[in-house]
């Protein structure tokens, strides 16, 4: 059987994914973080082994016995030893797994506060690029996934090797003969496991990734409902649903045929570590080579073998599950971190593009050579149409992004190698994405100041036009907002945004359509009240609406990446180019 | 043996009345897989059972120092060895498929469930209630539903080997057979406490995981402005509590693992002194001594399977309770009565609440002060307003005299397309999301470029490497994140112009669209939909010049109508809102 192979790729992750030794390296991390904790397990796990063994040497011995002829009292005291043995093992059973209960769980709150702590120290540039939703699906399912890996199937599979080597070790003990032949199918397990691990991990990912995929159809399904009954989309839903079933299938199938083929020789092997010792060890016993009891004994223990050998066996999906997913935790530590120049330092608030020329890909440039002065304390409305690099422009003037070839300074420094703590002090960007964090309206309007108190917050809202509804809430700034909370609307949302940047207070804004889910009279007015509070700040706003390039100092045109209209909007309305026809057919004056 | 092709070509129709009901029903729709499994797992069982047999034997004929006799117990041991294998690995694959069967199924049918209810839906329940249910509900749902047989085959064991020993040693098949019941419902007492810790730290964990997912979501927002620290706390609080949850559960849980190891051992002992006792009064041979040890000490696995079973129950019946509400939602609003409409695309289209009327192939724009006004208009004009439970709708739209509520649903949305104002772009490359019912009238290029689109295929094909530079097979991600706001609308404006439905009502299409382009899109739309009717809700300038008529709309009710220019010349309280001149109109938080 054949992989299956699908026409269709769903969209690639758009952030590493850790490699082999880097997974590795981490898990060494965690192993040498938590080496007291997992050290315990196994030791309490061995004593239990170790008791559980008494069981079939009490039984041994007791042939032995009942085969000489020596019995009577015998068994009596037998079978108390083998009962102490078995509360013990009760005991230290239930222990060790509590221990590795205690263990599992740390082990996983590190791996997901990690995994989150690293998040949000990621680069600005590399955000915007990938996008955040590869980021959520790894902090939401992959440390979900991890739970079951982590919780269960790690502590199940240390307690399993454990108690393989001890059985091993103890049918050494009863009988070096026998500890030998139950080792009769060792190679071919090997043969086969090596098949087996060479496929499994990809198509386990695959199948993961197959049945994310399904939830991520369904998921859009349900969220754009009114879109799909608009435009009678119901049947191809449907029809994509089962299609994306179709290929998760089609994997499942895949590893189950791998572990058809895997699953047997386990099989054998335990199989003919009994029928080793049984047979030869029979053998053995009429040679003389060994006792009744020690066949008894050690038949059993081959016996033992299976539990081992089948935990293992259960278990071991779950950890190729776990190991894709903790790759694409460990993923997120390779990106490299942005370090920061300290040096770069701004000397005063002027900002200034020279010459810029950037693309997104190699070869494709955006922006072909632009040059623009700002002013401190002056506001510049970049406008144009869509897709001429308005919003590129302000994400390099912001510092997200570093120019291919030329320089975007503040200050006479360049923005992109400043520490990104800095620049946030310095520029501030808002832009159309209308986050609403679960919590309290404080807590969402806090995170820019954390020190402000309710008369600054009230302050910022009412500078956003924002007062009138927050004063309607029943329960104010105490509201809890943001998902499973009071809803807010884009436009309240897009009003936090801007709160939060009063608050925050940076000498220089980026506003890139920042008002633009505001009905346009709202929008005008929250601009104007805005522009009171924000009186002598830099501001660059990209503005779709011609009244915010009116209000403005300076309005540079862009079009097709270069900048074709630059000046005041008198002298551009003087001036009677594209954007003085624009304005008049906006405001009818023909 | 083969297994059922899945997906299903039917899901069925479930039976709703209750859980237990429908995990019933569920069990019963894969009735051959059931049987299948539990034969299988009959095998395997049943060789690994009689197996303490075969060795029972051969220890006795090395006691007897019978050679033949041994070579004959290998030989019976090499037998059960290769039944329980095969058992083991066919139960492995029917189990498996059981448990997809049961989960395909229960994912088609939400899916079915959710575009049958289309916008419905999401006024009923969350969002993620649904995807909960078609993630984790079907994962626990499948997991007992493939259980049964399992359980069906251990307890057919259990019947089997007590019935065996009961007829070699009476005193022990008695103990054995009522020994596994009480062994089994011993774990019982624990379950709840460990359900109800267990549950509990769900709760916590999902808490965790909605506030990480929350975090990472609003990544860009936090790097631009501070407060990850502030996060990261928030985050780090709800982990340590997810933990020690955990860890509390946990002591349940170990506790159970204690009792599954000493009950079982306590009964193995028992019978070993017992059977040890008569063996030295010579009343039981040696190796059948053995072989009674083997098969008690191998009852341990049906017993796990019966605990397995209670904790599989437990949990299933709440994610059967979940299934069965969203699957049995069903949808509110306008009647199903079977009036049919005739020639849609020559028809005027009326309010009567508003007053409103849109005439038959003209462009109509509508002005309204109040943007939440207009888009309740809007919807309603599609017909077929889902309502909240307990709401009540207005009178419905009519499109040339008939109710558009009465008519059929499908029909009624053929009839009319509603853009709304945040109309979702489906994931999938250009080609698929343009893969909608249409007219065919239209093609894709045309719309595009009504739509002044370019610039947005421009960026699409930079974005998605794999597409070879052709747009149409260019990658749209979720909700066309990668794109920006105006890039979206217009891409959504296409795909309603590419529908070319006979009546379309586009609510604020180009909002996010800058001037330059917006003027573009205005005659773009009016010469794509020449001859259509056509009802658009804007306040630009740009769009309202190009419409045949403007009706403005006061306090819920038609103020005036007529030309653009002409309104703007006689009508005060229009060219207030349309010259956005918050001086001359009244201030924007008492606007209506």
């Amino acid at each position: 059987m054949k992989p299956p192979v699908h026409e269709e790729q769903g969209p690639a992750t758009t952030l590493p994914v850790g490699s082999p030794a880097a997974v590795r390296g981490y898990l060494l991390l965690l192993a040498r973080r938590h080496r007291a904790g997992f050290s315990a397990v196994v030791a309490l796990h061995s004593v239990a082994t170790l008791a559980g063994l008494v069981g079939p040497w009490v039984l041994g011995s007791l042939v032995e016995s009942l085969a000489t002829d020596t019995a009577g009292s015998a068994i009596t005291v037998a079978v108390a030893w083998y009962l102490l043995a078995l509360v013990a093992q009760a005991a230290f059973t239930g222990w060790s797994r509590m221990r590795g209960a205690v263990l599992g769980e740390r082990v996983l709150a590190d791996l997901r506060e990690d995994f989150l702590v690293r998040s949000v120290a990621l680069p600005t540039g590399v955000l915007e690029r990938a996008g955040t939703g590869d980021l959520v699906s790894r902090g939401t399912t992959d440390v979900d996934r991890l739970d079951k890996s982590v919780r269960e199937a790690v502590p199940e599979l240390a307690v399993a090797v454990v108690s393989l080597l001890l059985v091993l070790g103890a049918l050494l003990v009863t009988s070096p003969l026998l500890a030998l032949t139950s080792l009769i199918g060792l190679p071919l397990l090997l043969a086969t496991s090596r098949w087996y691990f060479r496929r499994a991990p990809q198509s386990y990912r695959n199948e993961s990734a197959g049945y994310a995929a399904v939830n991520t159809v369904l998921a859009e399904t349900v969220d754009a409902g009114r879109t799909v009954e608009a435009l009678r989309l119901g049947d191809r839903r449907i029809g994509l649903t089962d299609r994306k079933l179709h290929e998760w299938l089609a994997w499942e199938r895949y590893t189950m045929w791998l572990r058809t083929v895997w699953f047997p020789t386990i099989d054998a092997v335990y199989t003919s570590a009994v029928l080793a010792t049984l047979l030869f060890g029979g053998l053995f016993t009429l040679k003389g080579w060994i006792t009744v009891g020690q066949l008894t004994t050690g038949v059993l223990y081959a016996q033992m073998l299976t539990g081992p050998v089948d935990l293992i066996l259960r278990w071991y999906d779950e950890l190729q599950i776990g190991q894709a997913s903790l790759a694409r935790l460990v993923g997120v530590r390779e990106v490299p971190e942005h370090e920061g120049d300290e040096s770069a330092r701004p000397d005063g608030r002027r900002v200034e593009a020279r010459d810029v020329r950037f693309g997104y890909r190699e070869g494709a440039d955006v922006l072909h050579g632009i040059s623009l002065d700002v002013a401190p304390g002056s506001r510049v409305a970049l406008v144009g149409p869509s897709g001429a690099g308005k919003s590129t422009l302000g994400r390099l003037l912001a510092g997200i992004y570093a120019p291919g070839r030329g320089s975007v300074t503040l200050g006479g420094a360049a923005l992109s190698r400043m520490p990104a703590e800095r620049v946030r002090g310095e520029v501030a960007l808002v832009n159309q994405e209308h986050h609403v964090f679960v919590g309290t309206l404080r807590d969402n309007l806090r995170l820019a100041a954390p020190d402000a108190d309710d008369t600054e917050l009230r302050a910022a809202l009412d500078a956003v036009d924002a007062g009138a509804w927050v004063d309607a809430l029943s329960e104010g700034l105490d509201t809890e907002v943001g998902s499973g909370g009071t809803s807010l609307t884009p436009p309240q949302a897009q009003q936090l945004a801007l709160a939060r940047l009063v608050l925050a207070d940076p000498h220089t804004l980026v506003l890139d359509e920042a008002t633009s889910l505001l009905d346009p009279r709202a929008a005008r007015h929250l601009e104007r009240s805005l522009s009171r509070v924000l009186e002598g700040r830099t501001v660059i706003a990209i503005a779709h609406r011609l009244h915010t390039a009116h209000d403005a100092d300076v309005i540079a045109v862009v079009e097709g990446g270069r900048i074709s209209e630059y000046g005041s909007h008198p002298e551009l309305v003087a001036a009677g180019g594209p954007y003085a026809a624009l304005w008049r057919s906006w405001r009818d004056e023909r | 043996m083969p297994l059922t092709p899945l997906p299903l070509a039917d899901p069925g129709s479930p039976d709703l009345s209750s859980p237990p009901a429908f995990l019933r029903w569920l069990r019963r729709s894969q009735r051959r897989g059931q049987l299948l499994a539990t034969c299988w797992n009959l095998l395997e069982m049943g060789c690994q059972a009689a197996l303490p047999i075969a060795l029972g034997l051969g220890v006795q004929a090395a006691v007897d120092g019978d050679a033949g006799g041994i070579w004959r117990a290998g030989g019976l041991a090499l037998l059960l060895a290769v039944g329980a294998a095969l058992g083991a690995v066919m139960t492995h694959r029917q189990a498996v498929w059981n448990w997809i069967h049961a989960a395909c199924q229960m994912r088609q049918l939400v899916s079915r469930q959710a575009s049958e209810l289309g916008a419905g839906l999401s006024r009923r329940i969350a969002t993620g209630e649904v995807v909960a249910v078609g993630s984790g509900d079907v994962e626990r749902i499948g997991w007992y539903v493939e259980l049964i047989a399992r359980v069906r085959s251990a307890v057919i064991v259990w019947l089997a080997v007590s019935s065996v020993v009961l007829v070699v040693e009476p005193v022990l098949g008695i103990g054995v057979l009522l020994g596994v019941p009480v062994l089994a419902a011993s774990v019982w007492p624990l379950i709840g406490p460990f359900e109800r810790r267990y549950e509990q730290q769900r709760a916590l964990g999902g808490k965790a995981t909605e506030l990480a997912a929350d975090t990472v979501a609003g990544l860009r927002v936090l790097r631009g402005i501070g407060g990850e620290e502030l996060f990261l706390e928030r985050y780090r609080a709800a982990s340590q509590k997810v933990r020690a949850a955990a860890v509390r559960s946990a002591r349940i849980w170990s506790l159970m693992q204690a009792q599954q190891v000493l009950l079982p051992g306590l009964f193995v002992v028992g019978v070993t002194w017992y059977g040890a006792r008569l063996a030295a009064r010579g009343e039981l041979a040696v190796g059948t001594l053995i072989a009674v040890y083997g098969a008690t000490a191998f009852l341990a696995a049906p017993l796990r399977i019966l605990g397995e079973a209670a904790h599989a129950w437990s949990v299933a019946r709440v994610s059967a309770g979940r299934a069965v509400r969203v699957l049995s939602l069903e949808r509110n609003g306008g009647a199903a009565e079977a009036a049919a409409l005739t020639k849609p695309a020559k028809a005027d289209l009326h309010d009567p609440a508003s007053g409103l009327t849109a005439r038959a192939g003209e462009l109509t724009a509508v002005v309204c002060g109040d943007p939440d006004f207009a888009g309740a208009l809007a919807e309603r004009l599609g017909g077929h307003v889902p309502l909240a439970e307990g709401e009540r709708g207005q009178p419905s739209v009519r499109l040339g005299g008939t109710e558009l509520d009465a008519v059929p649903l499908a029909e009624a949305r053929a009839a009319v397309l509603v853009h709304d104002k945040e109309p979702v772009l489906l994931s999938g490359t250009l080609a698929e999301l343009f893969d909608i019912p249409s007219s065919g009238r239209v093609v894709p290029a045309e719309a595009l470029a009504a739509a002044r689109s370019e610039d947005v295929l421009e960026a699409l094909v930079a974005g998605s490497p794999e597409c070879a530079g052709d747009p149409m097979r260019a990658r749209i991600t979720e909700r066309g994140r990668s794109l920006s706001g105006g890039q979206r609308q217009r891409l959504a404006l296409a795909r309603a112009l590419l529908a070319d439905p006979p009546v379309l009502v586009l609510d604020e299409p180009t909002s996010a669209v800058d001037a330059h382009t917006e003027s573009r899109i205005a005659t773009g739309l009016r010469e794509t939909r020449a001859g259509r009717t056509t009802v658009v809700f804007a306040t630009s300038p740009l769009l309202l010049d190009q419409a045949d008529r403007v009706v403005l709309l006061q306090d819920g009710r038609v103020a005036a109508a007529g030309r653009h220019r002409d309104l703007m010349r006689t009508e005060q309280a229009y060219r207030a809102v349309v010259t956005r001149d918050e001086e001359a109109a009244q201030p924007v938080g008492e606007a209506v």
